[in-house]
């Protein structure tokens, strides 16, 4: 099994000024979207399906515990529309993710709708934003 | 179901693609006088094509041209029965926006957006013209509806989700006339309801090749003290439309996976 290379990195890099109030099946009311963080671990699942297609991936916290984060982006049709495929990712490779936490401190966030879409780094190679 | 829609809705393209009933744009050779009498004739306005919302327009959540984003919902002229319904309504949009105890038909259900709200959703639709019929093919949920080129509805029609459309070419102008629906939709992404009094009142204007210009009315006397209306635009893709399925299994999974866990009190 290919070993886990996990960094910690929980780093606040901004904050918005503006909040973005709609997307396509539903607002993001549960989410922080004053803060971005980055995370930095090891994709575990990779969900395409509707209503949206779904990260999870593996990172330590800053105590050093490994917790697995559950990351929302737009819908499958959205993220084809943007050059995404099934085949971009797979458990196991190395992801830097953004992502906008949600606001209960739960390792769940989002990181692309309709109207945006944060960074996302698998194995060293940035996936198309749109 | 689901699986029924999309199964309908290919053999529908499949029958209009190998009808001899050609589009309006060509009905004169089996017939214009028949055409005018249906009222679709020869220079009936093209609506063909793939339309998807202009980015502008992706943050509108009611139909009422005083609060297109929702910032004041409770504002709009509902009766007493009807603000006390939107009251009850926990949307994932507008201004009471909520990730607790959501109770959107559509992401809770899987119900049937309805012809208002789905053109909120930010998904393509074409339309597809015959002398008799007009078919509008949404990519949300994949549904379909009819309109039949006729001047009156038909008596006293049953309640369905998408209600009994009729259409008619006014100049440059598609306006369909739509009555007959159930109460089981919510209006907009706010959650406003209706009674199966609601009357749509729909009018596609091509305003320059590549956008498409719809005013929506809305008309519910059980429901409201004044009709309101509102418009949004569209513009021409060449994206094809792709699967935009609305499962229940996979929207309860999401809604176990992400949004549950996403609002759960810190501790519980």
């Amino acid at each position: 099994m290919k070993q886990l290379l996990l960094s910690v990195f929980v780093i606040v890099v901004g904050l918005l000024a503006v909040s973005i109030p709609a997307i396509a099946h539903h607002g993001v009311a549960g989410y922080d979207l004053t803060k971005t963080i980055t995370l930095h671990g090891t994709v575990t699942k990779f969900d395409w399906s509707n209503p949206h297609i779904v990260i999870h991936m593996d990172a330590k916290n800053a105590n050093g515990e490994v917790q697995n984060w559950t990351i929302e982006l737009a819908a499958p049709t959205h993220m084809s529309r943007a050059g995404w495929t099934k085949n971009v990712m797979k458990a196991g490779d190395d992801i830097i993710a953004e992502v906008h936490p949600a606001q209960n401190g739960a390792p769940v966030g989002i990181s692309g709708t309709v109207t945006f879409q944060l960074k996302i780094v698998i194995n060293g190679q940035t996936l198309p934003m749109h | 179901m689901q699986n029924r829609l999309i199964g309908l809705t290919v053999a529908l393209v499949a029958m209009v693609a190998l009808s001899p009933n050609l589009p309006a744009q060509t009905a004169t050779e089996h017939g214009a006088a028949k055409a005018q009498q249906l009222n679709t004739a020869s220079h009936a306005p093209d609506f063909s094509g793939l339309w998807t919302p202009r980015p502008d327009g992706i943050m509108l959540n009611t139909w009422d041209s005083s609060d297109p984003y929702g910032k004041k919902p409770e504002l709009a002229p509902m009766v007493p029965w009807a603000a006390a319904k939107w009251k009850e309504a926990r949307p994932p949009f507008g201004a009471k926006q909520t990730f607790e105890g959501i109770n959107d038909p559509v992401q809770r259900y899987c119900d049937p957006p309805g012809i208002t709200r789905i053109y909120m959703y930010p998904w393509e639709f074409t339309m597809i013209q015959t002398p008799k019929m007009v078919y509008i093919l949404y990519e949300f949920t994949r549904v379909w509806r009819s309109i039949a080129m006729v001047p009156e509805h038909r008596k006293d029609p049953d309640p369905t989700w998408l209600g009994d459309s009729i259409g008619r070419y006014e100049g440059d102008t598609f306006v369909i006339d739509t009555i007959a629906f159930n109460d089981k939709t919510w209006l907009d992404h706010t959650g406003h309801p209706h009674s199966d009094a609601l009357h749509v009142i729909e009018r596609f204007r091509r305003v320059d090749h590549d956008t498409l210009e719809l005013a929506v009315t809305i008309e519910d006397p059980k429901a409201y003290t004044k009709s309101f209306s509102g418009k949004k635009y569209f513009i021409a893709t060449m994206s094809p439309m792709e699967e935009s399925i609305c499962a229940y299994s996979e929207y309860d999974a999401f809604q176990k996976t992400v949004i549950d866990p996403a609002t759960k009190s810190p501790g519980k």
